[in-house]
């Protein structure tokens, strides 16, 4: 009894000291994570444009970068943040559908150059980008003459171009969890004569639920903070997307304006973060036994 | 899983009807795909006229693959990647086919335009004659493309100028009308005069009127006029003249002929013009690059610190993401999703501004951390140290990517090998180890990769918190102990000659590209990520 | 299925309009301009519009992106009529045949210095609106009156600097060439020497003669004395001069605005003397520029000739961003001390070399005056190897 007794307590210590480290630990990595982010919100506080100042509140802390960032006419902060979650929402989308199905044939179909494919679509994305501005800039431009939906200074040839750059490490993040997943459920709905569209679409991604939602959030933020290609391609103010917009506040070598750009980034970020809130209720496994045997 | 299984029982009960579905959907494919053909085919040759070979050659790929795709039995796993491959095909390989275009040319600052560009400057050069008189022009237009200007000289004699041509008022061939009698010409033939401000909405079309003088003036016949401004047409010379067939520029005014030379115009005395043009220089961007002595001097320094970054980079971030990741999957930890949701925070901010506050905090002397720790770590300024911070900084901007991809993965690895293993007795560690970590690798370690050379070149991390910096002493060329291979070169091609070497910048790309390449296979060889992949099949 | 019909659909815009031809730009005026100019210059288009009858479109770029994009976008037939640059862009542009010279008829109403450095070869480019240079900022409640020799602000330094406290004397930002080249030209440093002709002349580096090692003998001196610290970039060097820690700093007028923001009691001054000599900060001008590729150089001579070069739309200009204005009238009417003192300082400068060659020169220049900052080398030792990396550089290999 007594032993017993001294069991439980010891159980209880270790479970309470097995508790409290991960909490610990979780909690030391939150504040290294957020360490940084208070001096933006300082910065954000600060009429006086500081940045990496030496007291956390600002004197005069007011929200006056907050004011001019939504009453500005001449910067439609309004229309650049729809505009950017527009790009981002279709982008994510449409990446997401891309690659799983390609993730698919990969995963399930057996051809010759599989391998080679795989590895292939890695490799070319390793290539250094950051001259292929003018070449992209070309074709975009080229497409306009016959397709004006599609030309510069347009969404949808900006999400063209951010759609070549889908398939990649995502097809392989995809392909390894649809590897994963068990093929008996589709060997049945194959004997019923199902095609393999049909497998794709009812088996497979309902079941990959958790790693669509990673996909997706990963390019949304992709294209969130994309402004490299956005800002050759984009012209128009009403056009922009906050990353692109936001570079303006910071171009000038020295009058660079942190305070808006704290703010800025502080308002865009508060929606990635409700977004990912959401999403991560999806990203339980999918994969428990129930759905094998289903 | 509710869903997949009620999938398959839709999919039972259609059972019945599915084989004229099938033969109405071959129908609509075969009508769709010759619609398609249809289109491509009445494309190609509008395309070919207007000389747009990339957009055709897209065209052409595009609809014999798709063609390919649904016609052959053999394509089915290309039907599926087609969307993919078609968009990788025009915006990710097309541009990194124009770079290695580039990299065989001498693109860059003073080599921008085509030559056909450049000539078109020279030839439209004209220096003003200011001994020679001015005119007053009174402008024509019928709102349909045609357009005359009515031009008075100093004299009050009077030209027309019309289709390129100047005619006296008598040879005009067109009716110059005064209907009202004002002494103003209001109509030349059907061309409406343009009063006032009118002018300004067609200065556009006027100001590409150029008029060859013809005899009219001391028998000069190479004098032009044109236009000089809104209320003044004058006389120009043209100052170059071009000739095709022996490809010279030749200066009017001294007879100087200027030569191409490795896309510029130069003279015989060796003055080059200041416009040039782009133009192809063979293997010479490349030749230049491995046998420039200002490479080779650094070129193990930097590429050994190069791949130390890569492996750190990829190692710290993966360890944290993945430690945080284990730590939140647990669904009776109390408050995970708000832990999950906090530390994502890093990724959700530009890189701009937190990079500027980890530099301001890592200051020697005013810097946050310095004065928590009470020392003066040279922090940014000492090689070493400045290594370190570099990690510290891409560990917080990459950790959250890491913890992301590190969940997603955890999901696909099925709780009842953790409930065997529970019940075999197996501690939570030992549990990580020999059944999480290595089903986790299988589907990261190419992400992994992939990181390994997105950090290899990762420019924008090193010139946001150091710039390559600190310097090293004694260097043959401006080089910093964080420089990565990436920034360097690029810094040759940049900062070389009058900057802006676009060529050359090309070609450091493709070799770039060759390591990384090379180093990715080996990696892949030596991880058995491919390998380990197929066996699943 | 579904995919059927979209890929038809996409394909079938593809070749339905392939028919449509490109609008051309004649008659319409296209303008970049970064952030402070386009509100003056968007209004100005709108009375331009009104009165002509011609539509004008201002987009707005950051500022260094109005250079970038030009190249790209202009000979694809898509840049803009006009632009809003900085004239060290000038070598560049030109050379690689982006702007046209403009008959620029107001040429009188202009400061000499401006015009000249839009001058290339025998051309004008630009219609200058704002001169800047840099020169002293300091704090009246720790600084009191400004120091006139380097010596004075020696003894003001070591007056106010207490490390302890984390208060220093004066800084510059670091390494940071702009800023602390008065330093070096005082006694006589240069970046490139001239030709004959007036031209500069490349292959002739000043940054290692007697002069350029005195200024940063000073400025090591400053250090050694912990009137200065290191390792200070220009946000940390606002910061600390914003908080009250720093006596004095050195940079340029577009810090004004947030200095006033953060209520310091400030003044602006030209830099101390140094041996008697005046140090000799880079001149900056900018100006407006007509693209060569642009079907409308008349339109756009018209609107630079009759909207942007008044009296009106310069002190429009300066009222939004107070520069110091190139216009000669306006700039005698001008009374804000903080103006009068950029004046001063940009009047004893040297503009910044415009020929594309100095793209060469940062790198290895910042290099050594970090090298020099920390102490790793003697400011002879490290210049005259910057200048040896300058030079190779410049030869291209």
């Amino acid at each position: 009894m007594a032993e017993q007794g001294h069991r439980s307590i010891k159980r209880f210590f270790a479970n309470f000291l097995n508790r409290f480290w991960r909490h610990a630990l979780i909690w030391v990595c939150i504040v290294f994570a957020l360490f940084p982010v208070v001096w933006i919100i300082s910065a954000s506080l600060d009429p006086a444009n500081s940045i990496s100042g030496q007291k956390l509140i600002p004197p005069n802390a007011s929200f006056i970068n907050f004011q001019r960032l939504f009453q500005s006419e001449q910067h439609p902060f309004g229309i650049w943040f729809l505009n950017t979650f527009k790009l981002c929402i279709v982008t994510a989308t449409l990446v997401v559908l891309i690659t799983s199905l390609a993730a698919y044939a990969f995963s399930r179909l057996r051809f010759k150059g599989r391998r080679s494919g795989l590895f292939a679509i890695l490799l070319i994305q390793m290539f250094p980008q950051m001259l292929a501005m003018v070449a992209i800039y070309l074709i975009v431009f080229m497409l306009g003459e016959y397709i004006p939906a599609l030309g510069l200074d347009t969404h949808a040839g900006l999400i063209l171009v951010y759609l070549g750059g889908a398939m990649g490490a995502n097809v392989w993040l995809l392909k390894g969890f649809f590897d994963t997943i068990p093929k008996s459920l589709e060997e049945s709905a194959m004997i019923d004569g199902a095609t393999h569209f049909q497998i794709f679409w009812r088996i497979i991604l309902p079941l990959a639920r958790p790693i669509l939602v990673v996909v997706f959030f990963l390019q949304f933020m992709a294209t969130y903070s994309e402004f490299v290609i956005a800002r050759v391609l984009l012209a128009d103010t009403n056009n922009l997307t906050m990353a692109v917009g936001l570079q303006t506040f910071i171009a000038d070598q020295y009058a660079k304006r942190w305070g808006v750009f704290a703010a800025a980034a502080l308002i865009g970020a508060l929606p990635i973060v409700i977004l990912y809130w959401f999403l991560q209720k999806h990203l339980v496994s999918g994969l428990t036994r129930g759905a094998v045997k289903g | 899983m509710k869903k997949a299984a009620h999938s398959t029982d839709t999919y039972n009960t259609n059972h019945a009807g599915r084989q004229p579905v099938k033969a109405g959907l071959m129908i609509t494919k075969i009508i769709l795909l010759g619609l398609l053909n249809a289109l491509a085919l009445w494309a190609i040759p509008i395309l070919w006229g207007d000389s747009q070979w990339i957009l055709l050659g897209v065209l052409v790929i595009a609809t014999a693959g798709i063609d390919y795709a649904f016609l052959s039995k053999k394509a089915l796993p290309l039907r599926f990647m087609l969307p993919g491959l078609l968009f990788m095909m025009i915006m990710v390989i097309f541009p990194i086919g124009y770079t290695v275009y580039v990299a065989f040319t001498n693109f860059g600052t003073g080599h921008i335009l085509t030559k056909a560009q450049a000539v078109d400057q020279y030839t439209h050069r004209y220096l003003l004659q200011e001994n020679l008189p001015v005119y007053t022009p009174e402008y024509y237009t019928d709102n349909a493309g045609q357009f005359a200007v009515l031009l008075t000289d100093p004299d009050g004699r009077q030209f027309v100028g019309y289709e390129q041509t100047l005619y006296s008022l008598a040879e005009s061939p067109l009716e110059l009308v005064d209907e009202d009698g004002d002494g103003v010409f209001d109509k030349i033939g059907n061309l409406g005069r343009l009063g006032g401000l009118e002018v300004f909405s067609y200065l556009g079309q006027f100001e590409k009127l150029v008029f060859q003088y013809d005899d009219h003036l001391d028998n000069r016949t190479d004098v032009y006029l044109k236009m000089r401004s809104m209320d003044q047409f004058a006389s120009y010379v043209p100052q170059f003249e071009y000739s095709a067939a022996s490809d010279t520029l030749t200066d009017l005014e001294d007879g100087t002929a200027y030569r191409v030379l490795d896309g510029s115009f130069v003279s015989d005395s060796g003055e080059t013009l200041d416009v040039g043009f782009r133009t192809t220089v063979g293997w010479r961007n490349f030749t230049s690059l491995l046998t420039n002595k200002r490479i080779a001097g650094p070129f193990w320094q930097v590429f050994s610190w190069t791949i130390v970054w890569a492996i750190l980079s990829v190692v710290t971030t993966f360890a944290l993401g993945l430690l945080l990741a284990v730590l939140l999957n647990d669904a009776k930890l109390k408050l995970r999703g708000l832990y999950r949701v906090l530390l994502i925070i890093p990724y959700t901010l530009p890189a701009f501004i937190s990079a500027l506050i980890w530099r301001g905090m890592f200051n020697t002397e005013v810097g946050l951390i310095n004065n928590v720790l009470g020392m003066s770590i040279p922090w940014l300024q000492d090689p070493f140290w400045a290594k370190v911070a570099l990690i510290i900084v891409n560990l917080w901007l990459g950790f959250p990517y890491m913890m992301i991809i590190s969940l997603g993965a955890l999901q696909s690895i099925p709780t009842d090998l953790y409930e065997a293993a529970t019940v075999d007795g197996a501690s939570g560690w030992h549990q990580f180890w020999k059944i999480t970590f290595p089903l986790l690798l299988v589907s990261l370690a190419p992400l992994l990769i992939a990181s390994f050379a997105f950090n290899f070149n990762n420019f924008s991390v090193i010139y946001l918190v150091t710039e390559g910096r600190p310097a090293i002493a004694g260097a043959l060329t401006p080089t910093g102990a964080t420089d990565i291979l990436i920034t360097y070169t690029y810094r040759l091609a940049f900062e070389g000659g009058s900057g802006g070497r676009y060529g050359l910048a090309s070609a450091v790309s493709i070799l770039i590209f060759l390591i990384v390449g090379t180093i990715s296979w080996f990696n892949f060889r030596f991880t058995g990520a491919l390998e380990e992949v197929n066996d699943n099949g | 299925m579904k995919r059927f019909v979209v890929l038809a659909l996409v394909l079938l815009s593809v070749v339905g309009a392939a028919l449509t031809a490109t609008a051309s730009t004649e008659g319409k005026l296209l303008i970049w301009a970064d952030e402070l100019r386009t509100t003056v210059v968007t209004d100005l288009a709108k009375e331009f519009t009104a009165k002509y009858k011609v539509p004008v479109e201002v987009q707005e770029l950051g500022f260094g992106d109005i250079r970038d994009q030009l190249a790209v976008a202009a000979p694809a037939g898509k840049g803009p009529d006009i632009i809003v640059g900085a004239h060290d862009w000038l070598g560049q542009l030109v050379t690689n045949g982006l702007i046209a010279p403009i008959d620029f008829a107001k040429q009188k109403d202009f400061s000499p210095v401006a015009l000249n450095a839009f001058t290339w070869g025998k051309n004008l480019y630009g219609v200058p609106y704002a001169i800047e240079s840099i020169g002293l900022f300091y704090n009246k409640n720790l600084v009191p009156n400004p120091p006139k020799t380097w010596d004075e602000l020696l003894t003001i330094g070591r007056r106010i600097s207490d490390k302890a406290n984390k208060k220093y004397g004066f800084v510059i930002p670091q390494p940071d060439p702009y800023h602390t080249f008065p330093m070096m030209s005082a006694a006589g440093g240069y970046v490139f020497g001239t030709n004959p002709d007036g031209t500069l002349n490349p292959l002739d580096v000043g940054l290692n003669n007697q002069g350029a090692v005195r200024g940063l003998e000073l400025l090591v001196q400053l250090i050694k004395e912990g009137i200065m610290p290191t390792g200070i970039d220009y946000p940390t060097m606002m910061s600390l001069f914003k908080e009250g820690r720093m006596g004095m700093i050195v940079t340029g007028p577009w810090a004004i605005a947030e200095i006033r923001e953060a209520k310091v009691n400030y003044g602006f001054t030209k830099i101390p003397m140094i041996d008697g000599k005046a140090p000799r900060p880079f001149v900056g001008v900018q100006g407006f520029m007509i693209s060569s590729f642009s079907k409308n150089k008349m339109l756009a001579k018209a609107f630079l000739n009759d909207y942007i070069a008044t009296e009106a739309t310069m002190n429009a200009l300066f009222n939004k961003d107070p520069r110091p204005t190139a216009h000669l009238a306006l700039a005698a009417k001008i009374t804000d001390p903080d103006i009068i003192g950029t004046f001063e300082s940009a009047n004893a400068g040297i503009p910044m070399p415009a020929i594309p060659e100095m793209a060469s020169v940062w790198t290895a220049w910042s290099n050594a005056l970090e090298l020099i900052f920390n102490g790793k080398m003697t400011p002879q030792k490290a210049l005259d190897e910057a200048v040896v990396q300058i030079i190779a550089t410049i030869k291209g290999q």
